[in-house]
């Protein structure tokens, strides 16, 4: 370090004699030969630096004019190609950037994502009105079902007491369910359908799980009568088409049990 | 070093596309020192200080072209490198999470980390002292003390008025006796 010209030197005298007093020394270690080659690091620096802007900013002449034709025949040329190679050929850049996720998201987000949809799509749906109908719609379509079991049981047991005596009947009836036993009651199909009637919806659907066996999906659906569903197009569009089937076929069905 | 040619010289040749780079060049060997000890000193660390006199060049480099004649490039470059020490000071800030009440720790700690540091010697106790300054006052005295800047130039470089800087340096140096004496 030079020596502190005079001027400065006389006026920390007046401050402070003490810091006036004191040998300058300087503490901080440069490592060796740093100096020597500064400038041309530095040099270096900055002409990359201003390579890097002029890359960036300097477009081949002509480059814009030609842009949309050379991007479109290219699009038509390789229209199967996929999206990632597509933009690859297009822009490089935005192909590189892409791997870079820029927004953040919460920790185990996607873990229980699908649940968390799920509960609000099923809390959400109880509040449909629809929901009901649908059920309604079940109800008859397993009343239809139970009815043949029912009948088919019955009419067993019809043939059964005509050609045998009251002991055997007693004998017979100890083995067999209890619904069966009641299904003899029901002599004539008024009083059947009466019996239906008078089931109550936890009484079907109790039996439905039971015996689900036998009431599996495809023997619904072969009995039901498919030629009046709407169009299943038309439940996309208007969310309103299956109400207003369920509607006309719940009044039907109601027609059909009184 | 020779200094054969002035600033202006420098400057008039920095404007001609031929000898831009010359000049530049030139600008560079003639300032480099004087820059890396002023903003070593603020930044303490030499890799910080190599990084921050790299990029104050870059600034230089795009800034030189519309450099206005009636001010001292000297002052201006000055200037510059304060504002880049004082910029990355605020960024290391940021990143280490540390308040601006530590700020004076976070610089003495840097000291205190330098592997020839002495906390007995004078000269190292100076640099604690200069440390615990705020920063206005830190800035100023190392401008007079280590650069022996006349307070006109120091005026352009820190933008502040002659007389609030001679009060700064007033301040600055008392304190630092203080420090010294009771430490």
């Amino acid at each position: 370090m030079e020596n502190k010209s005079t001027e400065i030197l006389n006026e920390l005298k007046a401050i402070s004699p003490l810091l006036a007093a004191m040998e300058k020394v300087n503490v901080f270690i440069v490592p060796d030969e740093y100096f020597s080659d500064l400038d041309e690091r530095i040099l270096t620096t900055v002409f990359i630096h201003q390579d890097e802007k002029n890359n960036l900013q300097k477009v081949p002449e002509g480059y814009f004019d030609s842009l949309p034709d050379k991007i479109l025949s290219k699009i038509k040329v390789e229209k199967n190609e996929s999206a990632t190679e597509e933009i690859k050929a297009l822009s490089p850049a935005l192909f590189y950037l892409k791997e870079e996720n820029t927004f953040a998201v919460p920790e185990n987000y996607f873990d229980d994502l699908s649940d968390r949809i799920l509960n609000k799509i099923n809390g959400k749906e109880r509040e449909v009105v629809s929901i009901s109908s649908v059920k309604k719609w079940w109800k008859y379509a397993a009343a239809a079902v139970i009815t043949g079991v029912i009948a088919i049981s019955s009419l067993q047991i019809f043939n059964h007491t005509s050609n045998s005596n009251k002991k055997e009947i007693i004998a017979a009836s100890a083995s067999i369910p209890d619904y069966i036993k009641e299904s003899s009651q029901y002599k004539t199909p008024e009083k059947l359908n009466q019996g239906i009637a008078s089931l109550s919806d936890d009484e079907i659907v109790n039996y439905l799980e039971t015996t689900g066996s036998i009431l599996d999906e495809e023997t619904i659906t072969k009995n039901l009568d498919a030629k009046d569903l709407p169009n299943a197009d038309d439940y996309l569009i208007d969310e309103n088409t299956l109400n207003n089937f369920l509607k006309k076929t719940d009044a039907e069905s109601n027609k059909n049990i009184q | 070093m020779t200094e054969i040619q002035n600033d202006q010289e420098l400057l008039a040749l920095f404007k001609e596309p031929t000898t831009k780079e010359q000049a530049f060049t030139s600008i560079i060997k003639k300032y480099q020192e004087k820059l890396y000890w002023h903003i070593r000193r603020i930044v303490i660390s030499h890799d910080d200080t190599d990084d921050v006199l790299q990029n104050m060049f870059i600034k230089v480099w795009k800034g030189l072209e519309n450099f206005r004649e009636d001010s001292q490039l000297y002052t201006w470059l000055y200037r510059i490198a304060t504002n880049e020490s004082l910029t990355f000071l605020t960024q290391q800030k940021k990143r280490n999470s540390i308040s601006i009440n530590d700020d004076e720790n976070g610089l003495s700690n840097k000291l205190k980390s330098d592997t020839h540091f002495d906390a007995n010697k004078l000269e190292w106790k100076l640099q604690l002292a200069i440390q615990s300054l705020p920063e206005k006052q830190r800035l100023v005295f190392n401008l007079r003390y280590y650069d022996e800047m006349p307070y006109e130039q120091m005026s352009h470089v820190l933008e502040t008025s002659e007389g609030a800087l001679k009060a700064s340096y007033h301040h600055a140096a008392k304190k630092i006796e203080n420090y010294i004496l009771n430490n």
